[in-house]
């Protein structure tokens, strides 16, 4: 088979210029230009670049919907077997860039491989994409576009492509059933071994890293401040009406309490499948405290109690969804006038 | 915001810069093993507390624990 390659590039790598050409609009050009003649000599004669994609970085994290829009046009015009982006190395908007660009790709169907540095920002903008990891530099052109070439040609032929760890892309989060040579407690057993006899190991279960958040500065007047509540106990009322699941979940449902001064189990429930439930199903103010908080409402503690309540379930939820459901609660919580919160995690 | 768990250290490593001690996983704003009115004290105690930890000054991760 004749691949059909089409080749994404910046500014700078296109040789037109470097920050002071940053903001060149999408241009296409026929056939390589830059790294892409690398890229053809690789290719040898299994393919041809037959289209190049340049714009400017600064363009392309600027005017991003025109930029996609001319990504989409020339993937369609062109309907490549395979589209090449960058590599982008070290680059922040580039990688920026060469992942969207990969995203685009996707959503039309047509393979596409980049190269990044592994800590290029570019690798949160879409997960999915295929992404090989490369030097911080330049000076790794080639052994950079050698390994993308070689996932590329999978991807483009359709034949299936085994895990990150085997076939040297980045982890793209994605976990498939699969047989393992040796069973889970022998392979655990062997990690612990060579952990305690410090000898390097790798861990079959990365655990996401979270990040440091700046302190909320203190509320000045508790006595003037409406106060929210949330918690991730899924709490819900009685039948579940919105399937809020066990665990698993990725989404946030929010609630009434109707002027309601306590929560009545026989009106809410606690549908958290991570822990022994039922002492919260009989009594949700234990996860939920309505009660106490109407009685520091009327007393005057704070101005106002939020009458509805934010809840999650905190059981095996994926930190990318922690993520968006914390930043999706709290946007709803300052759009109801909600000066403070307390979160009940279970 | 202010972090009611059960399990501060967990709270903690996650970014929550004011943590309130609970009780347990299971019920983290009570005891439901203790007669009504004490449960409903503990709860008060435990929401008291971290009412006032949202009227604190902090500079990073804090447990308080219930007065």
């Amino acid at each position: 088979m004749m691949l059909r390659v089409g080749h994404y590039l910046n500014q700078f790598f296109a040789g037109i210029g470097g920050e002071q050409s940053a903001n060149l609009p999408p241009e296409s050009r026929e056939g390589p230009v830059g790294p892409g003649r690398m890229l053809q000599n690789l290719l040898k004669n299994e393919g041809v670049v037959v289209s190049t994609l340049i714009c400017g970085d600064n363009f392309f994290n600027e005017h991003t919907d025109e930029a996609r829009a001319a990504v989409r046009n020339w993937l369609d015009g062109l309907r490549p077997d395979l589209v090449v982006a960058g590599p982008a190395f070290a680059a922040g908007r580039y990688g920026v860039a060469c992942v969207e660009v990969c995203r685009l790709a996707d959503g039309l169907g047509i393979a596409a491989v980049t190269g990044l540095h592994p800590e290029n920002p570019g690798l949160l903008v879409y997960k999915k994409a295929y992404v090989v990891p490369t030097g911080d530099s330049a000076t790794a052109m080639v052994p950079a576009l050698t390994s993308m070439l070689k996932i590329g040609r999978r991807l483009a032929a359709g034949d299936p492509v085994g895990p990150a760890e085997v076939e040297g892309y980045l982890p793209r989060g994605i976990r498939r059933p699969g047989v393992r040579e040796h069973n889970g407690a022998d392979r655990a057993a062997e990690i612990l071994v060579a952990k305690l006899g410090g000898r390097p190991f790798r861990t079959e279960i990365p655990v996401d890293k979270y990040e440091a958040v700046p302190p909320a500065p203190p509320i000045p007047d508790l006595r003037r401040a409406k106060i929210g509540v949330v918690t991730t106990g899924a709490i819900v009322p009685k039948g579940n009406p919105d399937h809020l699941k066990r665990c698993s979940e990725t989404r946030w449902v929010q609630y009434q309490f109707d002027g309601r001064d306590r929560l009545r189990p026989d009106q809410f429930e606690c549908v958290h499948g991570g822990f022994f439930n039922l002492p919260a199903s009989e009594n949700p103010n234990l996860v939920l405290p309505l009660d106490v908080l109407r009685e520091m409402e009327h007393q005057g503690a704070f101005a106002e109690l939020l009458d509805s309540y934010f809840t999650t379930t905190g059981n095996d939820q994926r930190l990318i969804d922690c993520k968006r459901n914390g930043a999706e609660i709290a946007a709803a919580l300052r759009a109801q006038g909600v000066g403070g919160v307390l979160l009940v995690a279970t | 915001m202010a972090v009611i768990s059960a399990l501060p250290p967990l709270a903690m490593q996650a970014g929550a810069n004011r943590v309130v001690q609970g009780v347990k996983i299971e019920h983290v704003c009570g005891d439901p093993a203790l007669p009504p009115e004490a449960d409903r004290d503990l709860r008060r105690r435990i929401v008291a507390q971290a009412l006032r930890a949202l009227e604190t000054e902090v500079q990073q991760p804090t447990v308080m624990q219930p007065a």
